[in-house]
């Protein structure tokens, strides 16, 4: 009998030597999961966040100025400061996957959990999402459109993690490694992300940690991601 | 299906029940009815379930394999196609967004005719009413028919127009557009054949390299095959054994390919090519590298002075020293030219002398080397690649000439494509009857007098010859209908075909009955591909379902060396005084809008541009001491002239762009191509000039001097980083 019930632990890498910035995700991601589309003005008032952004940093002064990619999305973290805020547990902590998962029709759009991601990675619906026809024929059936006033958020593919697995069960085996990436990780060109369930020893994600590159972001807010960044640059001394 | 009202309905139902009982009265096992819905789904379909179909990319000329998702009739995501040779399962930006170019709400839903060109008050035609008009205007006009395609165009249209031409005896079509031009396709071809015999499309085995030294080529982002070498980028950090590669980017403005350099050289515009010339020099007078390296030098490094080369390229001569060092001691080292070598005016011996570093390794068609994109299998299929800068403008001339009487444009947008002084749009004049294929009303198709939307890629068929291939394989991407046409839109393909059925010589030319004959027969002329299949029919299903043809193994030949001389580079010259205009203009494609046809798609409007993180917009990035110089910062509107014209358009100061340097996105600036592209930013094509290469053949996109003034407005730049530093606008936390 395949085992697909047990607990998993997915995990994501980010190899920041291998990220080229080149938004090949952010779009990806828009696909997947029907984020709308935010006009020039919502960039203006700073409401331009998708699920995953790449920030981008600079570093020293011409010359010798380097810029550096960090694509940032949820972390999913294993101690998660959104979690107990919600005062209507729309945003909760799913032991099956280990991943934070907000339901959208239990939020009431309190904010809080926004207010307490260190990672500014939750996004508040001010308005009803809008395509202009016939562009809402792109939408994912698989994830529902949100409505105004409900917050969202990246959520590792969770609709092709489910799907993943229920085709592994109708077939009797066990998920396999890399038979469910979401679509960020299927889009990118240099191979920069990895996802996988660490829980599983043979999988790619668990035999890439520990690694000597590798860091969390803010790691010492103690939230436990479950995104782990391996530096880039200079920094990378071969593995 | 016709209507059925309620009357009919009861007589329908009336005469079932009285077939009941006929059938009830013969064989027991007739008794049974099946019950027919009223709506039947077709066969392969189930809801929830998705299928998935191969097909080929046109958002760019690299021909990616994409595998669409498709739910219920509808494409709602596009991958990568994993076992493709080009992008190997990795789809880019602008290849996801392909889907808004399907649903875009702006397509052009019919046949169309305008009476007024540039009115845009378009009235609807039957279709047979217009591809007659058409038929008869070609068949009056004899060879005086001119041929404008893009590089996006399916190579089947490229084939079947070219032997259009040919029957009628028109000359062959132009293939020119902003990425054929602007990357320079077949400047880096003839270029290239000249140092190899037999040459295609240079392509860099970047996996395998361990150093890397890049003229100007933003591999990652927009240059050739960004997808294909964004895979092999992926390859080149992680190499067996820990190895990673070392990357050198020389370019003026910092790409998002020279933000993951190692080092990344801001060299004076322009002397790429003396920087080559200089380590192939050093190399040869230091012996560096084995001795073969040293003795290829000695033939192809030219009489440079190194001192002298290095003042003009303002680096020090140990930094050259030391970068020929790295480039002679290493395994595997690659040199590769970018597009504003391909756009110099002296851009064939430029690129000639960055390449001959490639030689020096002689490493040409081995792994980490530089090869070219292997030739195609003797097959009727030819697809053509670019033409020229001079072959677009001898169609001009002949328009201009009243040698064209009808102009037909598949794939291209050359009124927003071309410098305006190229005079496109003051030809069309000559023209009796302008044709677009287009599927959205753009600048050109505005002055056209029918646009005959052709479906878009995801609706249609066809095959791409994929340029430059990876691998050492050659690769024919196939093109097949992923969801039945949204709108009342016909295949060019299919127009051309029928037009050509009442021209004598042209139906002996293009005997087939539609397009996908044609297609069936071009591909299945080739040999057995890795897909597999004896038998024509399984060959054929086999491509379409693995999504092209592509043999097994690569090609063991190398090509030959041929270059005996070291070729010698004529100084780049500008345009424009040098005190009249002070700066260099750097241009260079936006990596999510490409060549401006992605500027109508709100994903990739909407997504931040890597290195500024502007979206939405035109920007001109400027230094931060040239902008403290001239008391600028952020969202100032500043107008910028060249000879040519002037563009205003807000500052983005920029830390890793030269100071006498300013850097533009091309893309934005449409006046027409949809509400999202419309009337937003500026397009920086109408700062450039004239002026080519010696040949005739290139235009000079990099030689251009312009000058900036400040002007009181200011707007404020939608961007995704931080603006609280500049005092700007303070965001909203979420």
């Amino acid at each position: 009998m395949a085992d697909n019930t047990t607990e998993h632990k997915w995990t994501m890498i980010v190899d920041l030597d291998k990220c080229t910035g080149c938004q090949a995700c952010v779009v990806a991601c828009s696909a997947e999961n029907n984020i709308p589309t935010p006009s020039e003005d919502e960039i203006l008032r700073g409401r331009g966040n998708q699920w995953i952004r790449i920030e981008r940093y600079w570093e020293g002064e011409y010359p010798n100025v380097k810029a550096r990619f960090l694509p940032v999305f949820c972390q999913q973290c294993g101690n998660a400061p959104c979690e107990p805020v919600c005062p209507v547990y729309a945003s909760y902590h799913s032991e099956q996957e280990n991943l934070n998962v907000q339901v959208y029709n239990r939020c009431v759009g309190t904010r809080y959990c926004g207010n307490n991601c260190p990672y500014r990675v939750r996004i508040f619906n001010y308005f009803a999402p809008h395509f202009d026809e016939p562009l809402e024929q792109q939408l994912n059936p698989d994830v529902t459109v949100r409505s105004p006033g409900v917050m969202e958020k990246c959520t590792f593919c969770i609709q092709r993690i489910r799907r993943g697995r229920e085709t592994a069960n109708a077939e009797n085996r066990p998920l396999e490694d890399g038979e469910v990436v979401p679509a960020c990780v299927q889009a990118c060109p240099a191979d920069a992300l990895v996802f996988g369930d660490k829980y599983d020893e043979n999988s790619r994600v668990a035999q890439m940690v520990p690694n000597e590159r590798q860091f969390k972001l803010l790691e010492h807010m103690g939230t436990e991601p479950a995104v782990y960044y391996l530096k880039g640059g200079e920094t990378h001394v071969g593995e | 299906m016709t209507n059925i009202t309620r009357r009919n309905f009861l007589k329908i139902s009336a005469a079932g029940t009285a077939t009941a009982i006929l059938a009830g009265c013969s064989q027991e096992t007739e008794r049974w009815v099946t019950l027919e819905p009223y709506v039947r789904a077709p066969e392969e379909q189930l809801a929830g379930v998705p299928n998935y179909y191969a097909t080929t990319c046109r958002q760019c000329p690299a021909g990616c394999g994409v595998i669409v998702r498709i739910m219920n009739g509808r494409a709602v995501k596009l991958e990568g196609n994993p076992e493709h040779p080009v992008n190997r399962g990795k789809l880019c930006a602008r290849g996801q967004a392909g889907l808004q170019l399907l649903y875009n709400p702006d397509r052009v839903t019919g046949a169309v005719r305008q009476d007024e060109r540039g009115s845009r008050k378009f009235d609807s035609v039957a279709w047979n009413d217009a591809i007659n008009t058409i038929y008869e205007q070609i068949d009056a006009a004899g060879s005086g028919v001119g041929v404008w395609l893009g590089s996006t165009t399916s190579g089947h249209l490229v084939d079947l127009f070219t032997r259009f031409t040919e029957a009628i005896g028109a000359p062959a079509p132009v293939r020119y557009d902003l990425y054929a031009g602007f990357h320079g396709y077949n400047a880096l071809q003839s270029a290239t054949g000249a140092l190899l015999d037999g040459a295609g499309l240079p392509t860099y085995d970047l996996g395998h390299a361990d150093t890397v030294f890049s003229f100007g080529a933003d591999f990652l982002g927009t240059w050739l095959s960004s997808t294909g070498y964004g895979v092999e980028f992926g390859r080149f950090r992680s190499q067996p054994f820990g190895q990673r590669g070392y990357l050198v980017q020389f370019e003026p403005k910092m790409s998002i390919t020279g933000a993951k350099a190692d080092r990344w050289v801001p060299l004076r515009p322009g002397t790429e090519a003396l920087v080559a010339q200089a380590i192939a020099r050093i190399i040869a007078d230091e012996q560096l590298g084995s001795a073969e390296r040293a003795e290829r030098a000695a033939t192809l490094a030219g009489d440079v002075d190194v001192e002298e080369a290095a003042a003009a390229c303002e680096m020090p001569v140990e930094g050259l020293v030391e970068l020929a060092r790295a480039f002679a001691a290493a395994d595997h080292p690659l040199a590769i030219p970018g597009s504003a070598v391909a756009g110099a005016n002296n851009a064939a011996e430029a690129i000639a002398a960055i390449q001959a570093l490639n030689l020096i390794a002689g490493t040409v068609g081995q792994p980490g080397g530089m090869s070219v994109t292997p030739a195609l299998p003797d097959a009727p299929l030819a697809a053509p690649p670019a033409s020229t800068f001079a072959d677009a403008t001898a169609l001009i001339e002949r328009m201009n000439a009243g040698d064209v009487k009808v102009l037909l444009v598949h794939g291209a947008n050359p009124a927003f494509d071309l410098p305006a002084g190229a005079g496109f749009v003051e030809a069309l004049a000559n023209v009796d009857l302008v044709v677009s294929f287009n599927p959205l009303v753009d600048e050109t198709s505005v002055h056209a007098d029918y646009i005959l939307p052709d479906r878009v890629y995801l609706e249609g068929w066809g095959y791409s010859v994929a340029t430059p291939a990876f691998g050492g394989v050659p690769v024919i991407s196939s093109q097949q209908p992923v969801v039945g046409p949204l709108y009342d839109v016909r295949s060019t393909g299919d127009v051309l075909l029928t037009v050509a059925r009442g021209i004598p010589a042209a139906a002996q030319a293009l005997p087939w009955t539609d397009e996908v004959a044609f297609i069936k027969e071009m591909i299945t002329a080739l040999p057995t591909g890795a897909a597999g299949g004896q038998d024509e029919e399984v060959r054929w299903a086999r491509y379409l379902q693995h999504g092209g043809w592509w043999p097994v193994e690569a090609a063991a030949e190398t090509p030959a060396v041929i270059a005996e001389a070291a070729p010698s580079v004529p100084p780049t010259t500008y345009q424009g005084d040098e005190g009249e205009y002070p700066y260099h203009l750097h241009l260079f494609m936006s990596v999510l809008l490409g060549d401006g046809s992605g500027a109508n798609q709100p994903w990739l409007q909407s997504t931040p541009d890597p290195m500024t993180t502007v979206s939405w917009q035109t920007w001109v990035e400027i230094n931060p001491a040239t902008a403290k110089e001239l008391d600028l910062e952020h969202g100032d509107i500043v107008e910028i002239t060249s000879p040519q014209g002037a563009i205003t358009l807000p500052v983005y100061v920029f830390p890793a762009i030269r100071p006498d340097t300013v850097a533009i996105p091309i893309g934005q600036g449409h006046h027409d191509l949809g509400r999202y592209a419309k009337d937003r930013g500026a397009n920086p094509l109408a700062l450039v000039g004239l002026e080519t290469d010696a040949s005739g053949n290139h235009l000079a996109w990099s030689n251009v001097r312009v000058n900036i003034r400040k002007t009181d407005d200011k707007r404020a730049l939608p961007r995704l980083e931080s603006t609280i530093e500049t005092d700007e606008e303070v965001h909203i936390p979420f």
